[in-house]
């Protein structure tokens, strides 16, 4: 049993490294190549983790040719538009000017169902006010609709909004994040000072306290616990 | 491109290393199998103390590259050559002419076969 445990670290470290290397859109948004590591990656990695009959190597070997072909084709495809076009395949434009490419549609196998699904995620139900819907490589659909259905910004509306800037936590769940509070900086009296402005003694009595970059501050305190 | 570079120098030792065990394993089983096949010779003509001492000697060979072989190839295959071995020792021991001869060629067979399994051609990779 020792032997699986340490193998299950080993290939799990090594499956962390494979991810981290790829970047953050391998958690998330996948592109064919991807995919495809991902999924041969798990099966590879499982293989020698549970048959103690495969030598190691047997996943190792693998394993770490794929992460280098998957290296290099990422960086290929971000040389050469033409690879990328064969690799990754090229957004297809599924509505335009509101009217339904029904031959791109069966050329992508994306139903009716499912176009009516994803617009309706993205807060639309006429087709005929999207300009364009197209379907992105990593099987994303983007929705862009017509100039007067879009909501007016700010600067089309002569408006000058102030910018607060990213809200950074300055207390969570009762712990003060020193870094952050550097960072904006404030010091601990200023904590204080917040604390006993919004009621609260000490930051343990805080579940989340916030301050953006014009220094307005967000303050929930903890719940009783029942 | 250092990325390139990187991902390119990790294929290469990989594709290397891999190469130069194939290689390694052919010269292995061949320097074995001659060995096995010289002791069948010995037996044939009755020297079955000498039989008995070449067959040692593969055996041997086979034991010091035992964690070697145990990282690279199936166990399962390193376990049933290591079974080989005693199997033949034992008809040897006998001087069991018939079980020694089918006992010697079922081995070699194996080893030949487990070298042939690591090497570098299309009826492998297909």
């Amino acid at each position: 049993m020792v032997i699986a445990f340490v193998r299950t670290i080993l290939l799990y470290l090594l499956i962390i490294v494979g991810i981290r290397l790829m970047g953050k859109r391998q958690v998330g948004e996948l592109e064919p190549s991807e995919l495809v590591l991902a999924l041969i990656i798990a099966d590879l990695a499982a293989v020698p983790m549970q048959d103690f009959g495969i030598p190691l190597l047997a996943g190792i070997v693998p394993i770490l040719t794929l992460l280098c072909v998957t290296m290099l084709i990422s960086v290929l495809s971000m040389r050469s538009v033409k690879f990328r076009a064969i690799i990754c395949g090229k957004p297809s434009i599924i509505v335009e000017n509101g009217v339904l490419h029904q031959r791109e549609m069966s050329k992508n196998r994306f139903t009716v169902d499912e176009l009516m699904e994803e617009l309706r995620m993205k807060g639309y139900t006429d087709i005929s006010a999207i300009k364009y819907a197209i379907l992105e490589t990593n099987g994303q659909l983007s929705v862009l609709p017509f100039a007067n259905q879009r909501p007016p910004t700010g600067q089309e509306m002569k408006m000058t909004p102030q910018e607060n800037g990213l809200p950074l936590i300055l207390i969570n769940d009762g712990r003060v994040m020193e870094q952050n509070l550097q960072s904006r900086g404030y010091d601990r009296k200023w904590l204080e000072k917040q604390l006993r402005t919004h009621g609260a003694k000490e930051p343990g009595e805080v579940y989340l306290l916030t301050a953006d970059e014009r220094g307005q501050v967000y303050f929930a305190p903890k719940e009783e616990r029942k | 491109m250092k990325r390139v570079w990187v991902a390119l120098c990790i294929l290469g030792i990989l594709f290397g290393g891999t190469l130069a065990h194939s290689f390694y394993m052919e010269h292995f089983v061949r320097e074995l199998t001659t060995t096995l096949e010289e002791s069948e010779t010995q037996a044939e003509q009755g020297n079955w103390d000498r039989a008995a001492q070449l067959t040692q000697t593969a055996r041997e060979r086979w034991e010091e590259q035992r964690c070697y072989l145990h990282i690279t190839l199936r166990h399962s295959d390193t376990d049933e050559v290591y079974t080989g071995f005693r199997e033949v020792a034992e008809f040897i021991q006998c001087q069991e002419g018939g079980e020694y001869s089918a006992a010697n060629a079922h081995l070699i067979a194996k080893l030949e076969l487990l070298a042939e399994a690591e090497q570098f051609t299309i009826e492998n990779i297909l």
